[in-house]
């Protein structure tokens, strides 16, 4: 293996009309300048990571896809900026001048322990992204619940069906009270309490998503899914509209207005909006 | 003349055969009691199978090819120059390049549908068309997309070039490669017909219970999209039958150039999952017109079902569309940067890596679709591990073009921007793979962002590679560089303009195939809009240099690349049986810098013949 690397090398160094050591000091030239451009790409990509990208942070779990999310551009962005790096260096410094090629480039033909090296180092990051944030993400959704289909914890303080039609949807608390667009209007949950839903659909496949929590999960007929949420901050859809829950499945016609306002309030001024609601002679 | 006889008298035919199925069905119905004889959907199946048996028959099936069957002698129509694109003709290149000018004027068609949906959402709000204009719209756009993408490359630069560049003299099974082109125009009829009935509602994904419930376009679709998969996998066989038996001597899996191996690794994948497709949809259609229950819950059906079958064939059809793109991109690049492939041997192995796990990792797609809780593991694993493979074929690329001479033609910047763009095609594919980032982002703009750049970035600018490289083969002109540069560039910064700036739309909360969007997304999707009609506009250059080229452009030399591959060692276009005799090879294709190597010789080097004696000897 150590004998083909100093081949390949070696190949590299002839190809060059110059001195042997001459090519290959060049050649280390090369990889060192097409370095620093690749550190100073991820230098710049890695911004990427502070800018805020995201819609309100209004529960744990979104707090919790923030943070992935940010780490994920860690790893990925230098991935990505050493392919930029290599091709706009090569692009730069390895194209020919001349109308036709005059001359071939060095016979490297990737023997030895570069791919090898290459291949452990591809693995090792894949590996590591399979496991955290994926696998060790997945166990803390699932909450170890392999049979069942959802997210979250499947004991909440607060549960609320929710069923997915065409084109709305309709919600109904625990004492029975629903809300929908033609009685209630939006949908008001308290704050830092965990509410589940569970979902069904009468008609199609919708989704039910709410940006601010960034949670989904479909609505499907004839199964029940589940996603649990626990809000950490007070918003509604009047003021910020990641606060809606919102169909991700397209479900035909008015697919794109399927949509519902949130509000999220404190826990006291929740079971008071609910009796109020049930007073207005619902 | 001749053209417009053959084509106008398929089209009558198939009418003909068209209408005879509506009433031999209607017919069946009247018999068997039905009150409306002409109102179903199964009317508008049986017209279709007669309209596509008609079509081809008239098309020069039944001359070259049926009258065999009832012991009649075949006869082929002679069209003289380019009026032979437009009979059954059975010669690879023509084939080749029928498939390519069909798919580029359905990318066209499709991009200008695109570009209709980006003036909508401009802004948010509906100002131009309708919410059901839009979706038949998406839908139209998707489907066509996906066509293109799957046939444009295998279809058109694979086989104009696989049998050129392993030295045979056509495809093993002619006469099915010539169906395989002549089933795409009732394909093509039959998506176009989509609008007049409704329109196609359910996307191209066409998920029940909305597909079996939807209009009646539906069964277009249905019909359409099997008769497309039947053209996939028939092409798959040719491919594979002839890669495997028509190999000029000498030609070992070892010195198979790269292009070959992407696509024999493709035709297995679009031979072993197709049928996926086709079955789901075939599921859909008995739902829809023989009262079956497949999807339908309240009679015991499951909606999920259909997503896995679905995507058991959708997933692997992105590596039917990628991997070829990748093949394309490393063959000029290595041509291009003067050097041997880097690592040839992992990039092939990269290749059966993904044929290998391509089959155990659809239900990615369906993170967020409710299946039971056991399913995301496995799938997660197995979705990270097809990184893997793919970084090798980063590894061949960039390894190839360092310490290059890399001449910078426009088939190389296209292949360069393959792996530019992949690149970061690749990277936000990780943030869907993993189950705790798709929750939010899946069915959002960044999804739609990702596989933009995963397909378009990855296989279109391939196919533009791919097209720039062979042109001067196909046509015997050369295009203008000039402008082709332009073209290059322009779609280059329009592309990624418009689609890594999609990105962000999709993590903020905009959820995809919509019409309209909260009015905090404005400015992300005017900037989108206004790419995008950048990248859009830049295809026009590209139509002008393409016309005008083939018209008028100077004539070609037989290898203006100076690459060493086969098909630029005869005369550009290249003879009929491709080859003035079998050609031997004696090396590997890609063995520049190594003195005295050579690829394949002519044994009994005809003086006349373009390239006489060795052919692409090592500089």
């Amino acid at each position: 293996m150590r004998t083909a690397a100093a081949a390949e090398w070696g190949a590299t160094a002839r190809s060059f009309s110059l001195a042997g050591q001459g090519a290959q000091v060049l050649h280390v030239r090369h990889l060192i300048t097409a370095g620093l451009l690749w550190v100073v790409l991820t230098a710049v990509g890695e911004l990427l990571v502070i800018a805020d990208l995201y819609p309100t942070v209004g529960s744990h779990e979104a707090q919790d896809f923030d943070d992935i999310f940010r780490f994920l551009l860690l790893l990925g962005v230098p991935v990505m900026t050493f392919v930029f790096a290599v091709l706009i260096y090569a692009g730069l410094q390895f194209r020919i001048r001349t109308a036709v090629p005059a001359e071939d480039g060095p016979a490297m033909r990737g023997h030895g322990w570069f791919p090898r090296a290459w291949l452990a180092v591809t693995g090792c990051l894949a590996i590591f992204v399979m496991i955290y944030p994926g696998l060790t993400g997945l166990a803390e959704l699932q909450q170890g619940d392999r049979g069942a289909s959802g997210w979250g914890d499947q004991d909440a303080e607060v549960i609320i069906k929710a069923s997915a039609f065409k084109w709305q949807w309709l919600f109904e608390y625990p004492d029975g009270t629903q809300v929908s667009v033609a009685a209630g209007k939006e949908l008001v949950l308290p704050n830092e309490t965990s509410i589940k839903f569970e979902i069904n659909a009468i008609d199609v496949v919708h989704s039910l998503w709410i940006p601010a929590f960034r949670m989904k999960i479909d609505a499907i007929p004839g199964r029940t899914t589940y996603v649990t949420v626990k809000p950490n901050k007070l918003g509604d859809y009047a003021s910020d509209q990641a606060y809606r829950v919102q169909c991700a499945e397209l479900c035909g016609l008015d697919h794109a207005a399927m949509m519902f306002p949130i509000r999220v309030v404190e826990p006291g001024e929740f079971q008071s909006w609910l009796a109020s609601l049930n007073q207005g002679g619902n | 003349m001749h053209a417009l006889k053959s084509v106008a008298g398929a089209a009558g035919l198939g009418m003909i055969g068209f209408y005879l199925g509506l009433g031999f069905v209607a017919v069946l119905r009247a018999m068997l009691g039905y009150p409306d004889a002409w109102g179903g959907e199964i009317n508008i199946v049986g017209g279709y199978v007669l309209g596509v048996i008609g079509w081809l028959m008239g098309i020069g099936m039944w001359g070259t090819w049926s009258r065999e069957w009832f012991g009649l002698k075949t006869y082929q129509r002679q069209a003289p120059g380019w009026q032979r694109y437009f009979t059954f003709n059975t010669d690879h290149k023509v084939i080749g390049i029928q498939y390519l000018v069909t798919f580029v004027v359905v990318f066209l068609l499709a991009g200008t549908i695109a570009l209709g949906m980006r003036l909508e959402l401009a802004s948010s709000g509906m100002q131009f068309i309708s919410h059901s204009q839009y979706n038949g719209a998406m839908g139209l756009h998707g489907i066509l997309m996906i066509a293109v993408a799957v046939a444009s490359v295998i279809g058109g630069t694979g086989n104009y070039a696989v049998p050129l560049m392993i030295g045979a003299d056509d495809m093993a099974f002619p006469r099915l490669n010539a169906l395989t082109f002549w089933l795409i125009p009732p394909v093509a009829v039959a998506l176009l017909a989509t609008p007049f009935l409704g329109g196609i509602e359910t996307g191209w994904t066409a998920y029940p219970p909305l597909s079996t419930t939807t209009n009646s376009s539906q069964i277009l679709f249905d019909l359409a999209i099997i008769t497309f998969g039947l053209t996939s996998i028939l092409g798959g066989l040719n491919f594979l039958i002839t890669i495997i038996f028509m190999r000029a001597p000498g030609m070992t899996w070892g010195r198979l150039p790269i292009f070959v191996w992407s696509m024999f690794v493709t035709s297995w994948l679009a031979l072993l999952y197709t049928q996926g497709f086709a079955v789901a949809l075939l599921m859909i259609m008995l739902d829809r017109v023989a009262g079956m229950a497949f999807f339908n819950a309240e009679a015991g059906g499951d909606p999920l079902l259909y997503q896995h079958v679905f995507w058991f064939y959708s997933h692997p059809a992105v590596y039917i569309m990628v991997i070829p793109g990748f093949g394309i991109a490393l063959e000029v690049i290595s041509h291009f940067s003067r050097k041997p492939l880097f690592a040839y041997r992992y990039a092939v192995g990269a290749f059966l890596g993904i044929l290998g796990l391509s089959g155990v990792v659809w239900a990615h797609h369906m993170f967020t679709s409710g299946m039971p809780n056991y399913l995301h593991g496995p799938f997660l694993v197995a979705t990270e591990l097809i990184s893997i493979p793919t970084g090798l074929v980063f590894l061949s690329a960039l390894g190839t073009i360092w310490m290059g001479k890399l001449w910078l033609q426009t088939p190389m910047l296209f292949a360069m921007a393959v792996i530019f763009n992949f690149a970061c095609g690749g990277v936000t594919g990780i943030f869907l793979a993993d189950v705790p980032t798709d929750i939010h982002l899946h069915d959002t703009y960044f999804v739609v962002a990702h596989f933009h750049y995963t397909i378009v970035g990855g296989e279109i600018f391939a196919l533009f590679a791919g097209i720039y490289y062979w042109f001067p083969k196909m046509t015997g002109r050369m295009y203008n560089e000039t402008l082709a540069k332009l073209h290059f560039w322009w779609m280059f910064i329009g592309f990624n303009l418009t689609f890594f700036t999609m990105h962000l739309p999709g993590v903020k909360g905009m959820n995809r195939r919509v019409a309209d969007f909260p009015e905090s997304l404005d400015n992300l999707n005017m900037l989108v809009s206004i790419s995008g009609w950048l990248l859009g506009l830049s295809f026009l250059v590209f139509i002008y240099n393409m016309i005008n080229a083939w018209i008028r452009g100077p004539v070609a030399e037989s290898n203006p690349w100076r690459a060493r591959t086969l098909e630029w060692q005869v005369s550009s276009p290249p003879p009929h049986e491709n080859f003035p005799e079998q050609p031997v090879i004696k090396g590997h294709p890609y063995d520049y810098g190594v003195p005295g190597s050579v690829h394949g010789v002519f044994p009994n080097a005809i003086a006349s013949a373009p390239a006489a004696g060795t052919a692409g000897g090592g500089q």
